[in-house]
C-alpha cells in the first residue's frame, strides 16, 4: 500500500488524495514556477500590443516595429513552451497519482474476504477502478491548474482594477457574493447527482458484465430480447441521471454566466456615469474595460469547474469506500514470529528438530467448530465439528448439496474464521498463521474452476515457483491432463478463455487440479474436483496422488463413494453436522447413512444387468 | 504478435465482404484466442467512414440539432454585438455626456443579457440531451448486437475487452459528440463570417494574413498522423488493462487460494505502467496542437502589423483600419484554435469509434436465413444426415459422417471420452454452429431453414456450468419462462427437489443471490438450473453433464423428477454416471467424431466392445474395495 487507507478517514477528499500526490511534490513545485512565468508572459502580451499601437502606429517610430514583432513572437514561443511544459508535468503528476491509487485499490481488493466478493458485483468494482479513477485523474491533471488560473486571474485583475479606480472596483466586487452563492448552490446540488450518476454507471456496468458472463444461458433460453429490455432500463436510467445534472446546470449556469455580463454592464453604466460626472477619466475607463476579459473567463468557467470538482468528490467517495472496506480475515501483526516461537516450543516438547517455518506439516484439527455467515448469524452452516487429521493422511467428506462441505474446507486456508471453536493447523490456530504461508501451503481445488485467459501451461504454473515445461507436464500427468492437452493443436500453448470456456467440465477440473499440484502444497483439498471426470481417469488420478513423493494431507469432497473409500477418515455431513465418521469399513459396518449411499451407488451401478449381482 | 496482425488483416476483409468475414472469423474464433496481454491490431489510416457513421446516430435528432444551432448562432451574434455596443458607448455616448443614451444602451445590453442567458438555459439541457440520446442509442446498438454473436465471440477474448466497448469507450465520446460537435459548427460559422468581414475591410491584407495557413494545415496533418497512432496504442493498452482488472476481480478467490497476490499485483502494475506510458506519449503529441496554433497566430499578427505599417506588398491602410483588422484577426484565430481542438478530439475518438464500429461489424456466423420460416410446435424427431463438422475449411473433422435418427420422446445418452465430439453434436442440434456437410433436421425441418428464435425456444439446454443471475431465486427460475406464475415456479422447483433447500433459506424464493450464485453451492445451482429448464417446457431436452455436482441422495430423488422431465420429450444426455446412462432408450458411444456403437444398455454390453469395457472398468472400480465384499457377504 502506498498510503494506509485507515489513516485519514475523516479527511476531506482533497486532504485524502494528498498523500498519493506527495512523491510528485518536486513536479508540482516546478509546475508552480512555470505557471507563474506563464501568467507573467500573458500579462506582457497586451502591453506589447499597446506599445506597438502607441509607439509605432501613433508616434510613427516605424524602425521599432521589427523589435516589437520579434518580441511578440519570442514571448509567445517561450510562453507556449512553458505552458506545454507544465501541462506535461501535470499529466505525468495525474498519471502517477492514479497509478498509486489504483495500485492500492488492487492490493486492497486482494486482501478482502470472500464475504465481500459474495456481495459485491464485478461491474461495480470495475467502475471504481476505471471510470472513477479517471474522474480523479481529470481533476488532478486539468481541473487543478484551471482553478488556479481562474482564481489568479480573478483576484489579480481585481487588484489591478482597484489601483485604477477603487469605486468601480468596489461596484464590481458587489457581484462576488452572488457568484459565491451560486457556485455554492450549484456545488451542493450537483454533488448527489454525480453520486447517482456514478452509481447508475456501476449498475449499467454490472448488468452488461453479467450478460457477457452468462451469454450461454441467455442464448440457450433465447432471452436476448429480455436482456435487451433489461439493458434499456439501465441505459435509460444512466441517461436520465445525466439529464438531471443538466437540469441542475440549467438552473445555476445562466446566473453565473450572466454575472460576467453584469460586470461589463456595471463598468459601462456606472463607469460611464463616473466619467460623465467627471470623477474618472475616459482613459481609465478604457483601461478598466481592457482588464475585464481577465475576469470574464474565470466567472464563465466557474460553473463547469464546480461540476468537475463535484464529480471528483463523488468518485473519491466511491473509491474511499472500497479502500476502507474492512476484511474479516486479517493477519495477526506478529504472525510470523509467533508461529516461529510456537514451532520452536513444539519441537522442544516432542524432541524433534524445528521444521522450516515456511513449510506446514499438514496436521489438521477442528476443535468444536461452529460457523454462521456474518450477514446471517441466525443460520448455522456448521455445527460443532470436532475431528483430527494427522499429517499425511487422507480425509474424505461426503454430504448432501449445501451441507457445508465447501465452507468447512475454506476454513482450513482461513477464508472464513470459525464463529465458535478453533481450527488448528500443525497444532497452531489458523488465525495465528501468516496468511501467505497458510494459503500457499493449503491448495484448494475449488468447485468453481476459474482459469485465467492464458495458455494452459501458464495456468498450470500459476501458483508454482518452478515453471519449466517438464515440471508443468509432470504435474499435468499426475492430474490426468497431460494426454488431452497434448492432443490439442497447440498443446500447452493453447490459450484458454476466461473461466476456461471452451474446455469441457472434466478438462477444466483436471487443469485446476494440476495447478494446485504445481504449487506443491502440504494440504491438498479437492472440492468435488473429479465430478465431471470419468471414473477410469479418476482412479488413475487417485493412484498418481498416492504415489506422490512428498507427503500431503489430502482432503477429498465427493459424492461418489469410489472417490473417498480409501480415505483414513471419512466424515458424513448433514445440515452442517457430522453424522458419521470412520473408515470405509467402519461406516459400512455401521449400517448408517454412508452404508445406505454406498448401497444405492452400488445398486444403481449394477442396475438391471444381472451379470454383476450375486 | 503476428497473430494479432492477422486479425487486423481479417478486419479489413470484414469490410470487404460479409461472406469472407464469416469464414475468417470462424478461423480466428475457432483457433486463436486473445488474452489480456495481446494488443488488437487496428488500421493505419484514419477512417473517415467511422466518423461519417456517427452521422447515422445524429440523424434522428437533426431537427433538435438545427434548433440548437440557431440558438448557438444567436448567442454568438450577441457575443459579437457586445464589443460593438461597448465601442459606441466609449466612443460617442460618454464623450457626449449623454446620460439618457447611456441608460438606454445599458437597458439594451441588459435585454441582450437576458436573451443570451435564456438561450444558454435552453442550450445547456438540449445539447446534453442530444449527446446522451446518441450515446444511449450507440450503447443499445452495441448491446443488442452483442446478443446476436455466437459463443465463440465471447470465448475468444477476455470479457473485460467486450465490456469496455459497451460502456467506457462510448462514454469517452460523450463530450465530443454533444458540445464539441455543436460548438465546432458554430465556430465554423464565426470563422467564415470573420473572414468575410476582414475581406470587406481589406482583401489584400486578408490574403496576407492567411499566408501562414498552409503551415498550420501541415502542422495539423503531421500531428494527426502521430496522434492517431498514439491513441490507437493507448486504447489497446487500456483495453488490456481493463481485461486484466476484470479477470483479476473474477479470479480473486483463485489468487487468494494460491497466495499469488504479489505476482498478480506486479503484473497489474506492469499493465498499468503500459497505460501510463502510452498515455504520456499520446498527450505529448496531442498537447502540441495548441502551441503550434498559438505561435502561428502570433506570427500572423506580427506579420499584419509589419505589412500594414510598412505598406508592404501593395497594402495601404489607415491606422484605424489596421487596429480594427488586428482585432478581427484575433477573433479569426479563436475559432481556428477551437476547430483544431475539435479535430484533435475527433482523432482521439476515432481510436474508440473504430473499436465500437468494429464490434458492430462482426457478422454473426449463425443468422436467420432471409425469409426463414418459424418452426411450428415440434414433436421432437431428430435426424442427423451424414453430418460432417469442422471449425474451418480444410481443418480437422470434429464430426465425421455422423448419421442417426431419433424418434420423438426417446432418451439418448451420449458417452465417450473427452473431446470425442459429444458436445459438438449438441451444439449442432441447437444450431450454435452450422454443419459443414450433411444436414440436421428436426421433424423434417432443416435447422438452417427456420428462425433461431423458434428453434431454440423449443429446446432446453442445461449445461454443467450453470449460470445464476443476481436477483432472487424466483426470478432465476422464471428465466426459463417469463410468463410463469409463482405456483408454476414452485412446482417446477418441487419436481427437481430444489424446493427443500430453497425453503430453508432465510427468505425462501425471495432470497437474493449474488452474481453467479456465489452464495450457493454448485449442487444447489444445478438444481435451480434444472427447475429453470423444466419451467421452459422444451420439446427437446439437452443435459450436458448436468448432474455432476449433485449428491447421491438428491440425485436419487431427482431421478423421479427427471423421469417426469424426460417423459414425452426427446432428450440428449451427456453424463459420466452410469446410473443416468443405463436408463436411456438408446446409448451412443462416440469416439473420434463418429458413433462407434449404439443400442440399448443391454445390447451394448452384449457387444462386448468399447461400452462394455467402460462399464466393466467403472463397475470394478466400485467393487474393489473391501467394503464391497463385506456388503456382498451381507446381502448373501
Amino acid at each position: 500500500m502506498y498510503v494506509d487507507p485507515n489513516n485519514n478517514q475523516q479527511a476531506s477528499n482533497m486532504r485524502w488524495i494528498l498523500p498519493y500526490c506527495k512523491p510528485d511534490l518536486p513536479r508540482i513545485i516546478a509546475v508552480s514556477v512555470l505557471f507563474v512565468i506563464d501568467k507573467v508572459l500573458v500579462m506582457i502580451m497586451p502591453l506589447l500590443a499597446g506599445m506597438i499601437v502607441d509607439q509605432v502606429i501613433t508616434q510613427g517610430h516605424h524602425d521599432r516595429l521589427p523589435q516589437f514583432c520579434f518580441a511578440m513572437i519570442a514571448v509567445t514561443l517561450v510562453r507556449t513552451v512553458v505552458r506545454y511544459g507544465y501541462q506535461m508535468f501535470m499529466e505525468r503528476f495525474g498519471q502517477n497519482t492514479i497509478y498509486r491509487l489504483v495500485s492500492d485499490e488492487y492490493e486492497k481488493l486482494h486482501s478482502l474476504d470472500f464475504t465481500y466478493f459474495n456481495h459485491t458485483r464485478i461491474g461495480d468494482i470495475m467502475s471504481r477502478m476505471t471510470s472513477d479513477t479517471d474522474a480523479i485523474r481529470h481533476f488532478l491533471s486539468w481541473v487543478t491548474y484551471n482553478v488556479a488560473d481562474c482564481v489568479i486571474l480573478f483576484v489579480g485583475s481585481l487588484c489591478v482594477m482597484v489601483t485604477i479606480d477603487w469605486r468601480l472596483a468596489l461596484a464590481l466586487a458587489c457581484v462576488t457574493p452572488f457568484l459565491f452563492f451560486f457556485t455554492r448552490a450549484l456545488a451542493s446540488h450537483a454533488h448527489p447527482l454525480f453520486f447517482d450518476i456514478r452509481n447508475s454507471l456501476a449498475r449499467l456496468n454490472s448488468m452488461v458484465e453479467e450478460n457477457i458472463e452468462g451469454n450461454r444461458v441467455v442464448k440457450a433460453f433465447v432471452r436476448e430480447p429480455f436482456e435487451t429490455k433489461k439493458f434499456d432500463e439501465h441505459n435509460d436510467d444512466y441517461m436520465q441521471r445525466n439529464m438531471k445534472l443538466a437540469y441542475n446546470s440549467r438552473r445555476y449556469m445562466p446566473w453565473l454566466d450572466g454575472s460576467s455580463f453584469m460586470l461589463q454592464l456595471i463598468i459601462l453604466v456606472f463607469g460611464g456615469w463616473l466619467v460623465i460626472e467627471g470623477m474618472m477619466t475616459l482613459g481609465d475607463l478604457v483601461a478598466f474595460d481592457s482588464f475585464l476579459w481577465m475576469i470574464d473567463g474565470p466567472v464563465r468557467q466557474s460553473g463547469w469547474l464546480i461540476n468537475d470538482i463535484q464529480r471528483f468528490n463523488a468518485s473519491c467517495i466511491k473509491i474511499r469506500r472500497l479502500l476502507t472496506s474492512h476484511s474479516r480475515i486479517v493477519e495477526r501483526p506478529d504472525a510470523e514470529s509467533s508461529v516461529e516461537h510456537a514451532n520452536a516450543l513444539l519441537a522442544k516438547i516432542s524432541n524433534t528438530e524445528s521444521k522450516a517455518p515456511e513449510r506446514i506439516g499438514g496436521e489438521i484439527r477442528f476443535d468444536h467448530v461452529s460457523f454462521a455467515f456474518p450477514d446471517d448469524p441466525e443460520t448455522p452452516i456448521l455445527k460443532n465439528l470436532d475431528f483430527f487429521v494427522p499429517a499425511g493422511s487422507k480425509l474424505g467428506i461426503l454430504g448432501e448439496t449445501g451441507s457445508g462441505k465447501s465452507t468447512l474446507v475454506s476454513m482450513i486456508s482461513r477464508f472464513y474464521d470459525p464463529t465458535v471453536g478453533h481450527v488448528l493447523i500443525d497444532g497452531i490456530d489458523a488465525r495465528d498463521w501468516p496468511l501467505s504461508t497458510l494459503r500457499s501451503q493449503v491448495s484448494i481445488v475449488a468447485q468453481d474452476t476459474f482459469l485465467f485467459s492464458d495458455t494452459i501451461g501458464g495456468n498450470i504454473a500459476f501458483g508454482a515457483t518452478a515453471n519449466d515445461e517438464d515440471f508443468v507436464s509432470r504435474v499435468a500427468a499426475i492430474a490426468g491432463a497431460d494426454g488431452f492437452i497434448r492432443s490439442m493443436p497447440e498443446g500447452y500453448n493453447t490459450v484458454v478463455g476466461e473461466r476456461g470456456v471452451g474446455l469441457s467440465g472434466g478438462q477444466k477440473q483436471r487443469l485446476s487440479l494440476a495447478r494446485a499440484l504445481a504449487d506443491d502444497p502440504s494440504i491438498l483439498v479437492m472440492d468435488d474436483t473429479t465430478s465431471a471426470v470419468d471414473m477410469e481417469t479418476e482412479a488413475e488420478i487417485q493412484r498418481h496422488l498416492s504415489e506422490l513423493e512428498t507427503k500431503k494431507t489430502i482432503i477429498t469432497i465427493a459424492h461418489r463413494i469410489s472417490s473417498v473409500k480409501d480415505a483414513d477418515l471419512i466424515l458424513v455431513l448433514e445440515h452442517g453436522a457430522i453424522v458419521e465418521q470412520g473408515t470405509h469399513q467402519d461406516l459400512v459396518e455401521a449400517h448408517g447413512r454412508y452404508w445406505e449411499i454406498y448401497r444405492k451407488q452400488l445398486g444403481l451401478q449394477s442396475g438391471q444387468s444381472a451379470g454383476f449381482e450375486e | 504478435m503476428h497473430m494479432a496482425r492477422r486479425n487486423g488483416a481479417q478486419r479489413k476483409n470484414a469490410r470487404r465482404s460479409a461472406d469472407e468475414a464469416a469464414k475468417e472469423s470462424v478461423r480466428s474464433n475457432g483457433q486463436r484466442r486473445n488474452t489480456f496481454r495481446e494488443d488488437e491490431e487496428l488500421e493505419e489510416q484514419i477512417n473517415l467512414r467511422d466518423i461519417m457513421r456517427v452521422g447515422v446516430y445524429l440523424k434522428p435528432y437533426i431537427g433538435e440539432v438545427v434548433r440548437i444551432l440557431t440558438v448557438v448562432i444567436l448567442m454568438s451574434g450577441i457575443l459579437v454585438a457586445v464589443p460593438y455596443l461597448i465601442k459606441i458607448i466609449i466612443d460617442s455616448v460618454i464623450p457626449n455626456k449623454d446620460v439618457s443614451q447611456l441608460l438606454l444602451l445599458g437597458g439594451v445590453f441588459l435585454v441582450a443579457i437576458v436573451i443570451y442567458e435564456l438561450c444558454l438555459r435552453y442550450r445547456t439541457v438540449s445539447i446534453t440531451r442530444v449527446g446522451q440520446l446518441m450515446l444511449k442509442d450507440m450503447r443499445r446498438d452495441l448491446f443488442s448486437h452483442i446478443q446476436t454473436l455466437p459463443f465463440s465471440y465471447f470465448d475468444s477474448r477476455p470479457h473485460g475487452k467486450i465490456l469496455i466497448r459497451v460502456v467506457n469507450y462510448v462514454n469517452t465520446l460523450s463530450d465530443t459528440l454533444s458540445s464539441g460537435l455543436i460548438n465546432v459548427i458554430s465556430d465554423v460559422f464565426t470563422f467564415i463570417i470573420t473572414l468575410v468581414v476582414m475581406s470587406v475591410i481589406d482583401w489584400k491584407l486578408t490574403l496576407w494574413s492567411l499566408i501562414l495557413f498552409p503551415v498550420l494545415i501541415i502542422w495539423v496533418r503531421v500531428l494527426q498522423f502521430f496522434q492517431r497512432k498514439a491513441y490507437q496504442k493507448l486504447s489497446n493498452k487500456q483495453s488490456n488493462l481493463n481485461a486484466y482488472i476484470h479477470e483479476s476481480i473474477a479470479g480473486v478467490k483463485t489468487t487468494q487460494t494460491f497466495a499469488r497476490e504479489r505476482t498478480q499485483y506486479e503484473t497489474f502494475q506492469e499493465q498499468q505502467g503500459e497505460v501510463r506510458k502510452s498515455w504520456m506519449t499520446a498527450v505529448h503529441i496531442q498537447f502540441l496542437m495548441w502551441p503550434g496554433v498559438q505561435n502561428i497566430s502570433t506570427m500572423t499578427i506580427a506579420f499584419i502589423y509589419y505589412v500594414g505599417v510598412m505598406g508592404f506588398g501593395g497594402v495601404n491602410v489607415s491606422t484605424g483600419v489596421l487596429i480594427a483588422f488586428i482585432g478581427y484577426a484575433n477573433n479569426f484565430w479563436n475559432p481556428v484554435i477551437n476547430i483544431g481542438n475539435f479535430y484533435n478530439q475527433l482523432i482521439t475518438c476515432s481510436a474508440y469509434l473504430e473499436r465500437i464500429f468494429e464490434t458492430l461489424d462482426v457478422v454473426p456466423e449463425i443468422q436467420d436465413k432471409p425469409g426463414a420460416a418459424t418452426l411450428p410446435q415440434i414433436r421432437g424427431k431428430v435426424d442427423f444426415n451424414d453430418v460432417v463438422f469442422r471449425y474451418e475449411e480444410g481443418g480437422r473433422n470434429i464430426l465425421n459422417l455422423v448419421d442417426f435418427h431419433v424418434e420423438p420422446g426417446r432418451t439418448i445418452a451420449l458417452v465417450g471420452p473427452t473431446g470425442a465430439g459429444k458436445t459438438t453434436i449438441i451444439n449442432l442440434l441447437s444450431r450454435f454452429y452450422d454443419v459443414s456437410e450433411g444436414s440436421v433436421t428436426i421433424d423434417g425441418y432443416d435447422v438452417r431453414d427456420v428462425t433461431l428464435e423458434s428453434l431454440r425456444r423449443q429446446m432446453g439446454v442445461m449445461l454443467q456450468d450453470t449460470f445464476i443471475f443476481s436477483g432472487n431465486i424466483r426470478d432465476n427460475i422464471r428465466y426459463g419462462n417469463l410468463d410463469a406464475s409463482d405456483e408454476e415456479i414452485e412446482s417446477a422447483a418441487k419436481a427437481v427437489h430444489a424446493h427443500e433447500f430453497i425453503m430453508e433459506m432465510p427468505n425462501g424464493y425471495d432470497t437474493v443471490v449474488e452474481e453467479r450464485g456465489a452464495t450457493l453451492s454448485a449442487g444447489q445451482r444445478q438444481l435451480i438450473a434444472f427447475a429453470r429448464v423444466l419451467l421452459a417446457d422444451p420439446r427437446i431436452l439437452i443435459l450436458d453433464e448436468a448432474t455432476s455436482n449433485i449428491d447421491t441422495r438428491t440425485e436419487e430423488a431427482l431421478q423421479a423428477g427427471l423421469d417426469h422431465l424426460l417423459k414425452g420429450r426427446t432428450s440428449f444426455i451427456i453424463a459420466h454416471r452410469l446410473s443416468t446412462i443405463e436408463n436411456a432408450d438408446e446409448i451412443f458411444y462416440i469416439d473420434h467424431g463418429q458413433i462407434m456403437e449404439h443400442g440399448s444398455h443391454d445390447e451394448l454390453l452384449a457387444l462386448k466392445q468399447a461400452y462394455f469395457r467402460l462399464y466393466e472398468s467403472q463397475y470394478a472400480m466400485i467393487r474393489v474395495a473391501n467394503g464391497g465384499e463385506a456388503l456382498q457377504a451381507e446381502q448373501a
